[in-house]
């Protein structure tokens, strides 16, 4: 290079020498200047240092848990549609789902078919058991204890995603390692092998989960859980009764009522420590009730709270059936019509819906316009923040998994199997006198199993249990062949997507779908 | 320094490997510019003075003429405002369509095809050659405005489009640059092809002012406008056939009063939503100053419109360049760019509802009476929609020339910036009103230095060596926020508390406010070297080589070494030297290797954990609990540490001639361009967890044919003169490459065969209709009737050919049909002049395209569109319109669970083929008259002239327009149809 240069020309030299030097030197600095730390992620290396770490990757899992249950509003589609008491006025893939056309062609119903969300809480639930733990040595902050708790809810979320993902489609793979960074296909494995292994999970969480989150001299977690107290969490987290409750339906699911009578004699002497209460009709179907936002009464739950700007539309059975007067909504996609609430409820006593006898007019908690065409379902109403303003149209409630109500009833079913009646009809009482209805009666001559169920099917509707207490009734009773005959030839699952089998050639479809 | 070293060394090892090559005298030559007639200077007798920063501004980054051009002379008769629209159908194998012609709104070109599948509109983004102006590479919108948002329809912010900020007449030349090795000069942003804008430059000289003017207007042509009456007679065949009782009673509520004169009344609606709009610009340069010194200043003004919806662009431009040359072997040079544009965007409810993420009731549509448009336009007086653009570019730059040494250093910038301020009132959105902000900037600075030396050894062998380096650093940020139900419409703005001494200070009262903010960081470095050595006038060949530092390639491969060549051989001087026919002949051979940018910052860092807390429907939810959340990117796709540096190989073959004096002149160049190592967003089993993994390993080959053509074909000097330029590009795509030796991935609608065409649709085969059930065929091995995925077909629903023949139709049978790419695309330009008359006439056209006809199978899909409510069920007020000859489709139960009006099938699957008179000009010279060029004020020049523009288009296709097909291949019906202008306009230089 130097030597093109003219010896003659001094200045040429001097500016070749600029260049060069100038060149070289912003070359051996480049490196560094290349190291942009972009703002919209974490790396590998930034991760799992510090307590806002390991507390933002426990809040991811409980947030891709709504997510599975969320969006699309599927929990509802899942639990609650099929040959359900709801009627669809004119979507033609809700109607579809309710008559139980699962292979039609709709992008919802490929939506909804697909797992990977719930293996998405799988994952990162493994990813944060195997990983959180080095954040302990790294962050002075993050205790032992905080640890084991994060790690229990981490392992009873997984549990929990089993558990559900079972009820929908029967035999999943059961992966219980994060495998990071490697993506192969794994069979699916049977089901009762799953759910042994979400039982077992469950079992191990419950004794690190405490009944409260929060609580300064609580005996399990003392002092406040990452810098927050009681108000913060309660009715957001898994708590050791959410486990308990879960590890319940697992037995009851798979008819070993004798544990789910054991696992709910737990709650029934412990729900209180969580701060679970029953609750009475108006607070249960207020807009400010017991679904808005966070509430301890709900015994496992996913929030959308308003206060922080978590609201949305989709993600709540209201954007399914609310309708006028609530909000500017003319027809609901979803109703109960006017035929399934009379056979529902029978009692005209019920607060729920019933008439009043003063005024002579029906009861507004569950239903609105029941003099109209299409009545509106309107037991869970949040507006935004549990407003009654339906101007703007998102909604602020959980989707509650289950309450104390729900859990008695569960109770009473296992106990009524189990022949222990008179403990089991004092749990139903329990419920009915709380929604003003006449207790039962041995005398009256009512199967008691059938009342639990019609009382289930009353207390929980817009829960979505629907479908699943068909499914255990079905079993407990044995005597409806239609449907008995869809569980044995596994009908009762849902088919699988397009997309999941696709993607993973050891996977087939399920017989019933094919 | 070891890199430069390298480097230095490469360069030395080719230049002597050249010489060789060139001692075998292996055959090349320079393709012919074949517009080099058209390019002439707008203002005729300006000598080029010493300071013509012209010159080294081409020179910095081009060394010769491998590109090309627009004829800027006639392109600027017509009133396009774009950078693309300038361009379309201009230059062989750039293609451009407008899919809206809304003005101003973001556009695209293709140079050579499509490099990449297109699974979504935004996708083409990537896809962009880079635009350079005076040697400024300007900087392009982040795709990342489109994370926050359900839809993609548009990005967040005013969504202008940048490059429609370069006025025609402050342009010297545009040219188009494909040689691969001039595109290696220019490095990895120029590796989707770069355009080269030069403006008008500084002159020394007399005093010389340009005004240039034209006023017009935009005339959309009516469509056929329709009532309710036209939609009940098309559901009524439906009804009558397949409809339950329960359907019946579910009809559509607002056809349902046929006494409801808002839907069944007079569909006036047109009157006001086509309305004709006026256009004019107007602007003025003038240059000056003495050989040391001189400077150009211009400044313009263009309003533009879009013929319907009141659609609009305020445009104000300025520039300022200053020279200097303080000493003969010093050159100073200087300029400054401003611009404004303001937007006015269309009232389309969809765009509305999709900016709001919040879709109300939607059962009762817009009505087409007249009435009702007018309540809702006096509605929308109350709408605020500010889209305000403003960018400053510029450079200054220091040459040195020392004896066979030049020096140049450059500095430049390019800022812009954003603003888009929205207010919905109540009445329009069910009683909620909607307040938005956005700010967002994109910034680039780079600095640029480059030293070239020449030596002659002999009078036969030459050489010039060039050393560069450049730094470049971009930054994009936006800041957005969003708010639902204030507490009225008088308070358009978001309010917060002002009190310091209140707990909820400076936090928004009344209304719910939602925030965002990005920002993304780039950097780019490199060092280049080039030797070219000329064999006497015969033969040249150049050799470079390249170094890429890129911020966004991963740590372990931040640095990619590129390599490239040509040879250029003049046969005209080898063989032909006494031959009077043939005055140019040269065949040329160009092949380079660039290193692809990544356009997210997300490769940088391998395994990574983000925020991605909501799902499709919910993107923006906050955290859980109030809590930021964090994983990893489950659905956005797994980042591995195996990514590296995406390149494209480029290969031109070129050959061209100039025959009869150079009025005949042509150009033929083969191209296969061929990007590889592409990163794919790749399907993995889901029970991992995530939906796709991001992996390297795509490969896209173009390859072609561009084909150009100038004849001067009459040139009398007392009679007609006629000119006349064609320009053809043929190119076919093919996916040659999938990562981890995948035969085939589809992704979304799209599936990617290796061998076949990326742009191909992905159909069902429709072959009529099952007039009953007797008629669908049933497998003889179960005796099981043939089923849709399961769903058994019945009578009513359409026959979808079984490819494989097992009795199931599903995505098996599905195939690939039809390319969303023209084969052949091109333009047809003429000029003829009479005496002080001259009349030009532009044809571009495309063939060989398809288009799937999405808003004739919504139309089609009613049930399942209407109960849907969803962003895909709103009629908007043009959809009261009768749309082509639907009798063509057969009549299928539209109830049915198989979807019989999906889109995914041939039925909808239209040619898409064009060919449009896009302008027609008549122009008078009047500076010949005698009274005005013997008038002392001196007037060089003073043209007047009219223009139409997009007078007819002729193509089979059943919408309004094939070219607002997008780039999915999808005509949603939704795009501005392309209006009709006239224009008169004059240009003088004095």
């Amino acid at each position: 290079m130097i030597s093109f240069i003219n010896k003659n020309n001094r200045l040429t030299k001097v500016l070749a020498f600029v260049l060069l030097s100038s060149l070289v030197s912003v070359n051996l600095s480049c490196k560094k200047m290349l190291d942009v730390e972009s703002t919209r992620l974490a790396t590998e290396e930034a991760q799992w240092s510090n307590l806002q770490d390991t507390r933002s990757g426990l809040m991811g899992i409980y947030g891709l848990t709504r997510t599975a249950l969320g969006s699309n509003n599927a929990h509802w589609l899942w639990g609650e549609m099929r040959e359900g008491d709801f009627t669809a006025s004119s979507k033609s893939d809700l109607k579809a789902i309710i008559r139980s056309d699962l292979n039609a062609s709709y992008p919802l119903i490929q939506d909804i078919t697909n797992w990977r969300r719930f293996y998405t809480v799988i994952n990162s639930a493994s990813l944060f058991i195997e990983r959180s733990g080095e954040v302990v040595a790294k962050d002075p902050r993050y205790s032992k204890l905080n640890n084991k708790v994060d790690i229990a809810q981490a392992r009873a979320l997984r549990a929990f995603a089993y558990f559900y993902m079972v009820r929908i489609w029967g035999d999943v793979p059961l992966i219980t390692a994060s495998h990071d960074g490697s993506f192969e296909g794994k069979p699916r494995t049977d089901q009762a092998k799953v759910l042994g292994y979400a039982e077992s999970e469950l079992m191990a969480a419950v004794k690190d989960l405490p009944y409260r989150y929060g609580v300064d001299g609580d005996l399990d977690l003392p002092g406040l859980y990452y810098g927050y107290d009681n108000g913060r969490w309660s009715g957001a987290l898994f708590t050791k009764i959410s486990a308990y409750a879960v590890m319940a339906h697992i037995a009851a699911w798979q008819s070993h009522y004798l544990d789910a009578a054991v696992y709910t004699q737990f709650i029934m002497q412990n729900y209180s420590k969580s701060g679970l209460e029953y609750v009475n009709t108006t607070n249960l179907t207020a807009s400010d009730g017991i679904f808005n936002g966070q509430d301890s009464k709900i015994a496992l739950g996913f929030t959308f709270s308003d206060v922080y700007g978590e609201s949305t539309s989709e993600g709540h059975i209201e954007q399914l059936v609310l309708a006028a007067p609530l909000i500017a909504k003319q027809v609901p996609d979803l109703y109960v019509s006017k035929d399934t609430i009379n056979k529902a409820f029978t009692d005209i006593r019920d607060g729920r819906f019933g008439i009043d006898t003063l005024s002579g007019l029906t009861r507004t908690n569950y239903f609105l316009n029941y003099s109209g065409q299409i009545p509106v379902f309107s037991k869970i109403k949040v507006l935004r923040g549990g407003s009654t303003n339906g101007s703007f149209v998102i909604f602020s409630s959980a989707i509650a998994f289950t309450r104390i109500e729900e859990l008695s009833l569960l109770r009473a079913e296992a106990l009524t199997v189990l022949g222990q009646r008179q403990p089991a009809i004092d749990l139903l009482n329990i419920v009915k006198k709380n929604r003003g209805i006449k207790s039962f009666n041995d005398n009256d001559g009512l199967g008691l199993i059938d009342e639990i169920f019609a009382e289930r099917r009353r207390e929980l509707m817009g829960e979505g249990w629907r479908w699943y207490d068909r499914i255990r009734l079905a079993k407990i009773k044995g005597n409806d062949a239609k449907f008995n005959k869809l569980i044995a030839e596994k009908g009762i699952y849902w088919p699988i997507a397009k997309d999941v089998l696709k993607a993973n050639s050891q996977l087939v479809q399920n017989s019933y779908w094919k | 320094m070891v890199r430069i070293i390298a480097s230095m060394s490469y360069t030395a090892l080719l230049s002597v490997l050249c010489v060789s090559n060139a001692e075998a005298e292996s055959a090349k030559t320079t393709p012919l510019n074949y517009n080099a007639i058209l390019r002439q200077d707008t203002i005729p007798g300006v000598k080029k003075k010493a300071v013509d920063t012209a010159s080294w501004v081409n020179n910095v980054a081009r060394t010769r003429g491998g590109g090309d051009s627009l004829n800027v002379r006639l392109s600027s008769l017509s009133p396009n405002l774009s950078l693309q629209q300038m361009l379309k159908g201009n230059v062989a194998g750039l293609y451009v369509k407008e899919i809206t012609a809304e003005p101003g709104t973001e556009q695209s070109m293709l140079v050579r095809g499509l490099s990449a599948p297109i699974f979504r509109n935004k996708d083409v983004n990537n896809l962009q050659p880079i635009v350079y102006l005076n040697g400024i590479p300007l900087i392009q919108n982040n795709n990342y405005i489109y994370d926050i948002q359900k839809y993609d329809f548009n990005p967040i912010g005013p969504a202008t489009n940048l490059l429609a900020g370069i006025d025609i007449n402050t342009i010297q030349s545009v040219e188009v640059i494909k040689d691969p090795v001039e595109l290696a000069k220019l490095g990895p942003l120029a590796a989707n092809g770069a355009i080269w804008v030069t403006t008008k430059q500084a002159k020394s000289g007399v005093r010389q002012i340009s005004v240039n003017s034209y006023f017009g207007m935009v005339k959309s042509d009516n469509a056929s406008p329709v009532n309710a009456e036209y939609e009940n007679r098309f559901r009524k065949p439906f009804y009558q056939k397949y409809a339950t009782p329960a359907d019946v009673l579910n009809y559509a509520g607002y056809l349902r009063d046929s006494t409801n004169l808002d839907y069944y009344g007079p569909a006036k609606w047109g009157d006001l939503y086509y309305k004709t709009a006026p256009i004019h610009s107007v602007d003025l340069s003038i240059s000056g100053g003495s050989e040391r010194a001189n400077f150009r200043f211009f400044a313009g003004n263009t309003k533009s419109a879009g013929g319907a919806d009141g659609t609009k662009l305020d445009r104000y431009a300025t520039s300022f360049q200053i020279n200097m040359s303080p000493f003969e072997w010093v050159t100073v040079s200087s300029m400054v760019n401003a611009t404004r544009m303001d937007r006015d965007r269309n009232r389309s409810i969809r765009d509305r509802f999709a900016e709001t993420r919040y879709i109300p009731d939607l059962s009762n549509p817009l009505p087409p009476s007249k009435q009702i448009y007018q309540w809702f336009l006096d509605e929308y007086d109350k709408v605020i929609d500010d889209n305000r653009n403003t960018a400053v570019q510029g450079y200054f730059s220091l040459n040195f020339k020392v004896s066979k040494f030049s020096l140049l250093t450059k500095l430049n910038f390019d800022y812009n910036e954003g603003i888009r301020d929205v207010f919905y009132p109540t009445t329009l959105m069910e009683n909620n009103n909607y307040v938005s902000n956005y700010f967002g900037y994109n910034q680039r600075f780079g600095v640029t230095n480059a030293l070239t030396f020449s030596e002659e050894l002999g009078s036969n062998h030459k050489f010039d060596f060039e050393l560069g380096q450049s730094f470049q650093s971009d930054l994009n940020r936006y800041n957005y926020a969003n708010a639902y139900n204030g507490p009225n419409d008088f308070i358009k703005i978001n309010v917060v508390e002002g009190s310091s001494a209140e707990a909820n200070y400076l936090k928004p009262v009344d209304f719910l406010v939602y925030r965002y903010t990005d920002r993304e960081q780039r950097r780019l470095f490199s060092v280049y070297g080039s030797v070219k050595y000329k064999y006497k006038d015969l033969l040249t060949i150049t050799g470079l080589i390249r170094d890429d530092g890129s911020s966004t390639a991963q740590p372990g491969s931040r640095w990619l070494v590129t390599p490239a060549t040509s040879a250029q051989w003049n046969l005209k001087n080898q063989f032909l030297k006494g031959n009077n026919a043939i005055d140019e002949l040269t065949a040329e051979v160009s092949w380079s290797r660039i290193g692809k940018l990544f356009s997210d910052d997300r490769f940088g860092s391998g395994p990574q954990y983000r925020v991605e807390n909501g799902w499709v429907a919910e993107p923006t939810i906050p955290g859980y609990n109030g809590l930021a959340t964090i994983t990893r990117p489950y659905s956005s796709g797994w980042v591995g540490y195996d990514i590296r540096w995406p390149y494209t190989d480029q290969l031109n073959v070129g050959m061209s001639i100039g025959l009869l004096q150079n009025r005949l002149n042509a150009s033929l160049t083969f191209y296969q361009k061929d990007d590889k190592r592409m990163v794919v967003n790749t399907p993995v089993p889901t029970e991992t967890g995530y939906a796709s993994i991001f992996s390297s390993g795509l490969g896209v080959r173009n390859t072609g044919v561009d084909f150009g053509l100038k004849a001067a074909i009459l040139r009398r000097p007392d009679g007609i003169n006629w000119e006349s330029g064609l320009n053809l590009n043929v190119n076919r795509n093919k996916l040659t490459e999938l990562p981890g030796g995948l035969q085939e991935l589809t992704i979304g609608n799209r599936k990617l065969t290796i061998g076949q065409a990326v742009d191909k649709f992905w159909v069902y085969e429709n072959q009529g209709i099952y007039n009953s059930d007797a008629e669908v065929p049933v497998n003889p091995a179960n005796q099981e009737k043939l089923n849709f995925e399961g769903t058994t077909l019945h009578a009513g629903d359409p026959i979808w050919k079984d490819q494989n023949g097992d009795f199931i139709i599903n995505d098996e049978d599905k195939v690939l049909k039809g390319n969303t790419m023209p084969k052949l695309s091109g333009g047809w330009s003429n000029e003829f002049k009479y005496g002080n008359f001259s009349l030009s006439f532009n044809v571009i056209f495309a063939l060989g395209q398809k288009g799937l006809n999405e808003q004739a199978a919504n139309h089609f899909d009613f049930i399942n569109k209407e109960s849907g409510n969803d962003i895909g069920s709103i009629k908007e007020i043009n959809s009261w319109q009768a749309s082509g000859d639907l009798s063509k489709y057969p009549i299928y139960n539209p109830w049915s669970s198989v979807v019989a009006y999906r889109l995914d099938q041939d039925l909808f699957l239209e040619n898409a083929s064009y060919l449009k008179l896009r302008s027609l000009s008549l122009g008078y010279d009047l500076s010949k008259l005698p009274w005005l060029s013997n008038s002392k004020a001196g007037i060089k020049r003073a043209f007047l002239y009219v223009t139409a523009n997009n007078l007819f288009t002729i193509t089979s296709f059943s919408g309004s327009d094939p070219e607002l097909i997008d780039y999915t291949g999808l005509y949603s019906g939704y795009g501005m149809v392309i209006p009709k202008t006239f224009t008169l306009g004059v240009k003088f230089d004095l």
